[in-house]
């Protein structure tokens, strides 16, 4: 073989391999968007077409059955939505019901990791029962609490009798019914987010509580000053978490009170449930579930800037 | 045998080969079901599916339990939006004209016309007050099943306690508030209704008859009559049981919690359907008896209950089975046998012809009492949106019963919001002009 | 005296923790009283904690009666199970390519994932049904399944513990010629063991729990859920309820994730702890 040959040879080999090369590096290149494929399939199917879909019917009015044909009303649903009694209601209680589950929520389950931290028989007992109602499906918990708040004989007002005392009609009154609710929520979630505040409370930097101990800190002012500022990503990825649930589990409401008495339990969901599946407004809920998802997402992204920055300031 | 025997035989065999395959090709069905009282009478129901089935081949029926009247509409009617539509369904008796005016019910009268029947000689054997429940716009849309009418349960002890002679039950408004004023004592109330959605609006209905009444336009379902005297003054009379005498608590009690309060002694007088007469026979320790609604100005009640119904959107087949299995339903003998279980009345008159509903009826008076007002009762109220009119005025008279509204501000805001609701079959119709 | 303040203390701080953990536990003390309770649905005590003096079982004959829970299990365990596999997949796949890949865009399909956090399916409950309806999955347990299929929190638990591992061993493995999935396979994903272990707990008991969207996805019985036999049960209208009846049902219904959890409290604290911190 002469060398022009040889060299010719060597010369098809780099390029075959070259070849080969810009081949696999094309193949990674798309490599990723093979990966993400699946699921950006669901996320568009499930996600991202389901919310333009809304957009778009958000849009039109279709009166149920009298026969009139669909029409398009721009932004007259949202108008609607906006100045429907019901849905005032359905805010105003979600705002409520979220704070009002949040806080105690949040107290409750900073205290039982704190009383938990210890791996004593005990604590593990206590973990058992304080995790364990987080485990139950809502529906269950709603099944059971819809006796516990039975007027006269239902567990509460059984063992209130027994101290003297006399309950409100916990479902039937429409200024307790929500709290009520908000009871049965907390009951259900402390339990759950007390796991996070245990993990999180065993990244608390040892020697920052000792050294307070040394300055003669107790433990009221270690908590405030020390414990508490070192778990603020934990609290931060809590709320998020918990937000997101509150606003889109309505389990309990649907069981129990159906939105009632008058619209005392109303949350949105429930709201767009109802505008959908009792009274057949689709263009109703569709301007109002537009209108949760866009609350929704301010409220996560609101919060999320917050977790980054602790995040950061973390390391 | 010889060769054409054989073939005879043979072609014979593939006669009857053939002729079978019909039954094999079994038609299956799937029957909706609500069960308004408790879990007894859905296992009851699934038996007599069970029967059914077994007692033929042709058809097979997969009944489905779908929780309360409310929520079996908006099951099938979810289920018929999905193209798959049950082909029977138990459905409350007064969402017949919603359901029709949606496009959801087949009529039945084609199914009356195979059967070479008309309407007239087909609903002659239900009672009277159950024709117009079944007919919308002159076509029969529904069967009745079981029925009934609110009723007064009250407790016979609790009245000899008080001084009240059990056998004179109060016939009056005035004597019911006198009577429950005699009862109320301790953390024990002389008088309690359920309010929850769905029976509120029917004791509504009830109370606003009897006092001399029409919660609706039965004609015509564009149009409720809120805001008129009579259904005022039923809700101030509501209002005045919990805040002027007293009789009643204040908020919302439902029906599985008036049922209990009432097995517990601690309300005396309830106003319950007579649906939950069985439950309430079995569970009832203490005497009991049952008497008519009391009136204010006539004895007026609204029929409650459920009617069968087909569905649009089913094959002919599955029509034909649909209807084959709502004729087994709807036989004397078997709505007397539901009856007597539930203690719903039988809509057939000729129900109460047979021996052994005779012989119930003698051992078990207060059966006799709920049938005894059927002369009085008359529809249950349907309209355009049945379920959101109805909460419009429910959802009023929940916060009146918690002190949030006075009654007269209450039905207002329920006849405003009613009309609202119904504007847009109103404007289609006879708001509608050249 | 210190000495006697601090046991005092503590002796009170654990007395208050009991009594705290006792009303925490009642609902359930009382479910399982009052399902071995004989029937008796008017009796003004059957709100006692005290077990009657003849259990019985004939609440969960009554029950077992009402609803198939056999197929109910079945199916739920159907769901949660489907669900699961699918999510290992898109998770993984997704995971690695967040935390190890570099391409344009990365952050533009980061934050879309993201979005899929708050849009939970629950929310999107009207068009979502729509679309299933559309695929033709409507009253089928594929169609309770296929929202959840990518997980824009697993993606994001896997991204975590994939970014936590050392590099070398991968890139020992490239060195060796080993193509991407190998790697994923046999190097990344059992040093990732922990995370999706956690993935799968927090994935199993989210939907074994579900409520809402398969009631309105599912109407054929032989399709229910446990949740949905469940409810249908509670939501018993015009009458009376049988509360025993409903407090053995709901004891059916949680009855196998409190027998796996009492099992591996262990592991099931520990994989909620994992997914806190890292998330």
């Amino acid at each position: 073989m002469s060398v022009a040959g040889a060299t010719g040879i060597f010369d098809s080999v780099q390029r075959s391999s070259a070849m080969a090369a810009s081949a696999r590096r094309r193949r990674m290149r798309l490599l990723p968007y093979v990966l993400l494929a699946p699921s950006l399939l669901f996320l568009g199917l499930f996600t991202y077409l389901p919310v333009a879909r809304v957009v778009v019917e958000s849009l039109y009015d279709k009166p149920h059955g009298t026969g009139a044909a669909t029409s398009f009303v721009g932004l007259g649903n949202y108008a609607r939505v906006l100045s429907d009694p019901a849905f005032h209601k359905a805010a105003l209680n979600n705002l409520v019901y979220a704070v009002g589950v949040l806080v105690p929520t949040l107290v409750l389950a900073l205290a039982f990791a704190l009383a938990v931290q210890r791996s004593t028989r005990f604590s593990a007992v206590l973990r058992t029962v304080f995790f364990f109602p987080s485990l139950v499906p809502l529906v269950a918990a709603a099944s059971l609490f819809f006796f516990i708040f039975l007027p006269g004989v239902g567990l509460l007002d059984y063992y209130l009798a027994k101290l003297g005392l006399h309950g409100p009609n916990w479902l039937g009154d429409s200024d307790v019914a929500l709290w009520s609710i908000i009871g049965l929520t907390v009951w259900k979630n402390a339990g759950y987010y007390m796991l996070f505040y245990i993990a999180g409370l065993q990244n608390v930097p040892r020697d920052t509580v000792e050294a307070a101990m040394i300055d003669g800190a107790n433990a009221w002012q270690r908590l405030r000053f020390v414990i508490l500022p070192a778990l603020a990503p934990t609290t931060a990825f809590v709320t998020v978490i918990a937000l997101i649930q509150l606003l889109t589990s309505v389990d309990h409401v649907i069981v129990l009170t159906r939105g009632g008495p008058s619209n005392a339990t109303n949350l949105l969901l429930y709201y767009i449930f109802q505008s959908a599946h009792e009274n057949f407004e689709y263009g109703k809920a569709a301007a109002a579930t537009l209108i949760s998802v866009a609350v929704l997402l301010a409220i996560s992204f609101g919060s999320l800037r917050i977790m980054e920055r602790g995040a950061r300031g973390n390391g | 045998m010889t060769i054409v025997t054989r073939l005879g035989m043979g072609a014979l065999a593939l006669t009857f080969a053939t002729a079978a395959l019909p039954a094999w090709a079994q038609t299956k069905i799937e029957f909706f079901f609500p069960v308004p009282v408790e879990g007894k009478l859905a296992r009851e129901m699934t038996r007599l599916t069970k029967l059914y089935n077994e007692s033929q081949k042709g058809v097979e029926v997969t009944a489905v339990y779908t929780g309360g009247y409310d929520d079996t509409k908006l099951k099938a009617q979810a289920a018929a939006k999905a193209g798959k539509p049950p082909s029977v369904v138990l459905m409350s008796a007064n969402f017949l004209v919603d359901l029709k005016l949606s496009g959801d019910i087949l009529p039945l009268e084609p199914m009356l016309k195979a059967d070479e029947t008309t309407r007239d000689d087909y609903l002659k054997d239900f009672w009277p007050a159950l024709h117009a429940n079944a007919v919308v716009d002159g076509e029969l849309y529904g069967v009745p099943f079981h029925n009934s009418t609110p009723l007064l349960y009250y407790n016979v002890e609790h009245f000899k306690e008080a001084g009240i002679d059990p056998a004179k039950p109060p016939r009056t408004w005035v004597e019911l508030v006198d009577a429950a004023k005699k009862l109320t004592k301790g953390d024990r109330y002389g008088f309690l209704m359920p309010a929850g959605y769905d029976y509120l609006g029917w004791l509504m209905e009830a109370l606003s008859m009897s006092n001399g009444g029409r919660y609706f336009n039965e004609e015509y379902g564009g149009e409720v009559y809120y805001d008129q005297p009579s259904m005022l003054g039923a809700a101030r009379f509501v209002e005045d049981l919990i805040f002027k005498h007293k009789v009643m608590p204040q908020g919302v009690t439902e029906a599985g919690g008036v049922s209990t309060q009432f097995f517990a002694g601690k309300a005396s007088m309830v106003l319950l359907s007579t649906g939950s007469l069985s439950f309430i026979r079995e569970n009832m320790k203490q005497a009991y008896d049952v008497a008519f609604v009391p009136k204010n100005v006539r004895n007026a009640v609204p029929i409650g209950g459920a009617s069968l119904v087909m569905f649009a959107g089913q094959s002919e087949d599955s029509k034909k089975a649909g209807w084959k299995f709502i004729k087994w339903l709807t036989t004397p003998e078997t709505l007397g046998g539901w009856s007597r279980f539930t203690g719903y009345f039988a809509p057939r008159k000729s129900s109460y012809d047979k021996p052994e509903m005779k012989e119930f009826i003698a051992k078990n008076p207060d059966a006799k009492v709920a049938l005894d007002q059927l002369p009085y009762a008359k529809p249950w109220f349907a309209t355009y949106q049945t379920v959101a009119v109805r909460k419009a005025l429910e959802d009023e008279i929940q916060a009146m019963m918690n002190g949030k509204k006075k009654a007269d501000q209450a039905v207002k805001d329920a006849q405003k919001k009613a009309d609202e609701l119904m504007r847009p079959y109103v404007e289609q119709t006879s708001l509608k002009l050249p | 005296m210190m000495r006697l303040r601090k046991q005092l203390s503590a002796a009170l701080l654990a007395a208050l923790l009991s009594a705290i953990a006792f009303l925490w536990a009642t609902p359930f003390l009382w479910t399982l009283v009052a399902s071995f309770r004989p029937e008796s649905a008017g009796s003004a005590d059957m709100a006692s904690l005290l077990p009657d003096l003849h259990p019985t079982l004939e609440n969960f004959r009554n029950a077992l009666d009402s609803g198939t829970f056999g197929l109910y299990y079945v199916n739920t365990i159907i769901v949660v199970a489907g669900v699961l596999a699918v999510q290992c997949v898109t998770v993984s796949l997704a995971g690695y390519a967040f935390a190890r890949l570099r391409f344009p865009g990365r952050d533009f399909l980061f934050y879309a994932f993201l979005l899929q956090l708050m849009l939970v399916p629950p929310a999107l409950i009207v068009p979502n049904l729509r679309t299933v309806v559309d695929l033709g999955l409507y009253d089928t347990l594929p169609g309770v399944m296929a929202p959840y299929f990518a997980s824009a929190f697993g993606t994001f638990l896997m991204r975590q513990t994939f970014l936590a591992l050392p590099r070398d061993f991968e890139e020992a493995a490239a060195i060796d010629g080993a193509p991407w999935w190998a790697i994923i396979w046999y190097v990344l994903l059992p040093m990732a063991k922990p995370g999706l272990v956690a993935f799968a707990i927090v994935s199993i008991t989210a939907h074994w729990n579900e409520f809402l969207w398969p009631l309105m996805v599912i109407n054929s019985p032989s399709n229910q859920t446990l949740t949905i036999g469940l409810a249908s049960f509670a939501m018993g209208a015009e009458g009376g309820k049988e509360w025993g009846v409903l407090a053995a049902g709901t004891l059916l219904v949680m009855a196998p994730l409190a027998v796996a959890f009492v099992a591996f409290q262990r592991r099931f604290v520990d994989s909620f702890v994992f997914s806190g911190v890292k998330g």
